[in-house]
């Protein structure tokens, strides 16, 4: 494979008061396609993806965005670079003091300067996207269920058409129906821009769904990595104890 | 949006600032700021002002009938000048006298006048040709205290301190 | 206990004492990092007009009913105190000009300051908290909007603008209850009470107070931003932050309080 990878971590160290959360971590994903990340609770998946946000900044290693390194970059730069990304946020992360459709186009109305009307127009046409009805719009988060809250926050991911998407645990928390309801909307979404999109979650179904690669992290490093078909068919150790779901194995109880 | 959803303390918040402005603008109607205008403006000439400050009253038999509205030095002559706006309703005869005096050892320095006896009243902008300054009271009590003068004032308020040799050492 | 045992024990305390020095430097350095770019934040552009609007609305307008409340009472009990005490040397007369000092160089911007701490600076830390609690910060930023621009910078302008306003409604209000109390209870003359204290009070009164009310409701709100921003671990991390963001405002403005006094004492000079 010699196209360079859309984003690519190299060498990605990330401590907390003396552990090692990422120790070393090499991964990439090539240009359009999606990668998932699974693995069990506290092995960094969280980290790994805020080193990428420039919200976590890593003790050592590079991370490249097209070739280049992002990591600490200006906040002007990084403000730039956000314009070019969409992130789903594990509970959402809708601002609570706004309107479903101000949440949408927040970035519109407060980054790139959108007027109102054209704001709230592009809203609701990604809200449609994520099939929430216009009426949702004018409504505030804490009156919409769950889902439906991670459905708008899909459709703010979007809503700037971005290169990179990812999805922090995009279906924590929901029952499965709904959960199936997102997956499906995610690939859509992802389809439908043709973005290279970056999820983690520890929901196989999940991974499944919406990932065309699977790579396994244990300990701060990348353990297992192939197509999403694969992932029951290994024999990788580790992978088959976290599919099938057993407390013995090579991965000990974090507990 | 929050504006409309708690109209109640919407509402108070509308009654705490008409009260301020309506007691802000009572105030102001009796307080005289605006009322200043009728008043004609005195001078008078003293050696000594003492703490005679911008606001103190000026009172004709113990009853205030104006206010002290500028103390300035003239540079010629050394004196004080002191600006007095004055009621309408009083007219002073010219040949009044003008006395700082105070309220007590702990009140501030106000303006005492005297009416005399002319048949001529004081023009606005005239001036009190008599006048008598303030009295240092802590002098006066210090040679009441002590006859002997100043000399001896300096050292008894600071005793040893400032040149023990020539103190006796009587409080040995 | 072994001589050996006995060394190892001994850095301790000393070494607690460093760390806890080294804790409290920190903090100061982290306040202040935090205090410079809040500042940089809300005197550059962007400025999110709407974000200010609502900030002066909550911080200021929904401020008024307890700061009025505050200032009538207190100037009320001031009134009579001061009376009470002014009789001990036949000195009842200068009751107005007193409580109209007390009143608009210390008590309103003091006591309309503490009242903000309580009301604002705690709900400021609540709310941030509550957003870094929820990703909600991490998510601005996602969304090229920095989160001091937006969030901060607003709500300490609003505290610099909005407590002076405060100040001088609570200094009015203020005065009105020592008036009420004189010439209900006490048999003062209304317009005498009123005459006394417009002609005793120097414009310098009135506006060291203004200015110490700046001054706190930079404190309050920064206390606020600073407490909530910082916040972590979650419900209780955001209770924690409550409680220091009022804790702390009250004790900056009482020290920042003598220290302007000492100021305006020297500069009245």
């Amino acid at each position: 494979m010699t196209q360079t990878p859309k984003l690519a971590w190299k060498g990605v160290t990330k401590r907390f008061g003396g552990r090692a959360v990422l120790d070393g971590l090499d991964l990439s994903v090539a240009p359009g396609k999606s990668l998932v990340i699974i693995g069990g609770s506290g092995q960094g998946k969280s980290v790994t993806i805020k080193t990428a946000l420039g919200l976590l900044r890593p003790e050592a290693g590079e991370i490249e965005l097209d070739g280049k390194n992002i990591v600490g970059l200006s906040e002007g730069a990084r403000r730039k670079l956000f314009s070019r990304i969409g992130v789903l946020f594990q509970g959402a992360a809708l601002f609570d003091s706004l309107t479903i459709w101000e949440n949408v186009a927040f970035r519109l109305l407060n980054a790139d300067g959108v007027s109102r009307k054209v704001a709230k127009d592009r809203a609701i046409e990604a809200l449609e996207q994520v099939r929430l009805a216009p009426s949702v719009a004018d409504r505030y988060p804490s009156e919409l269920s769950g889902g439906m809250q991670k459905r708008a926050g899909l459709a703010r991911a979007v809503v700037a058409q971005p290169e990179i998407l990812f999805f922090d645990e995009p279906t924590t928390g929901l029952d499965p129906i709904t959960a199936a309801a997102i997956n499906e909307l995610i690939s859509n979404q992802v389809r439908r821009l043709g973005s290279t999109a970056v999820s983690i979650t520890h929901d196989l179904a999940s991974a499944q769904t919406i990932g065309d690669e699977i790579a396994m992290l244990h300990d701060g490093k990348i353990i297992w990595r192939g197509p999403a078909a694969e992932l029951h068919t290994t024999d990788n150790p580790y992978v088959r104890q976290f599919v099938e779901g057993r407390a013995e194995g090579p991965i000990s109880h974090a507990v | 949006m929050a504006l409309r959803e708690q109209w109640a303390e919407t509402a108070m918040g509308v009654v705490v600032l008409a009260l301020a402005a309506g007691f802000l603008t009572y105030s102001l109607s009796v307080g005289g700021v605006g009322v200043k205008s009728g008043n004609y403006e005195i001078s008078a000439k003293f050696g000594e002002a003492g703490s005679l400050a911008p606001g103190a009253s000026v009172t004709v038999a113990g009853v205030k009938v104006g206010t002290v509205s500028q103390v300035t030095l003239e540079p010629k002559t050394y004196l004080a000048v002191a600006k007095l706006s004055m009621d309408p309703n009083v007219k002073l005869p010219t040949d009044s006298t003008a006395k700082i005096t105070s309220d007590g050892l702990l009140g501030g320095a106000h303006i005492a006048i005297a009416p005399g006896g002319s048949l001529e009243d004081l023009k606005p902008g005239g001036e009190i040709d008599n006048t008598q300054g303030a009295v240092d009271i802590f002098g006066l009590i210090g040679s009441v205290i002590r006859p002997q003068g100043g000399d001896d004032d300096d050292k008894a308020a600071a005793p040893a301190a400032t040149n023990p040799a020539t103190q006796p050492a009587e409080s040995y | 206990m072994t001589a050996q045992a006995a060394r190892k024990a001994a850095p301790n305390p000393i070494r607690a004492l460093g760390r806890s020095t080294l804790a409290a430097i920190s903090t100061v350095g982290g306040v202040g990092v935090f205090a410079v770019r809040g500042v940089a934040a809300a005197l550059s552009p962007p400025w999110f007009f709407g974000q200010l609007w609502r900030q002066i609305v909550a911080i200021g307008f929904f401020s008024l009913p307890v700061v009025g409340l505050t200032a009538v009472f207190t100037g009320a009990a001031l009134a009579l105190n001061i009376f009470t005490g002014g009789g001990r040397f036949n000195a009842e007369q200068v009751m107005p000009q007193i409580v109209a000092l007390g009143i608009t160089r210390e008590l309103g911007p003091v006591l309309a300051a503490l009242m903000l701490a309580g009301r604002v600076s705690a709900a400021i830390a609540a709310e941030i908290g509550a957003m870094r609690a929820t990703e909600q910060i991490d998510a601005m930023r996602t969304l090229s909007t920095d989160p001091f621009r937006y969030l901060v910078g607003p709500r300490l302008l609003a505290g610099v603008l909005m407590l002076p306003i405060l100040t001088a409604v609570a200094d009015t209000i203020g005065v009105a209850g020592g008036w009420l109390v004189a010439t209900r209870v006490l048999d003062f003359s209304p317009t005498v009470y009123i005459r006394n204290t417009i002609s005793f009070l120097e414009s310098w009164d009135i506006i060291s107070g203004l200015i110490k009310a700046g001054v706190f409701g930079f404190i309050v709100t920064l206390m606020g931003c600073y407490h909530g921003y910082n916040a972590s671990g979650g419900a209780r991390g955001v209770g924690r932050a409550t409680t220091h963001a009022v804790v702390s405002s009250a004790i900056l403005i009482f020290a920042s309080d003598y220290l302007l006094t000492t100021f305006f004492t020297h500069a009245a000079k």
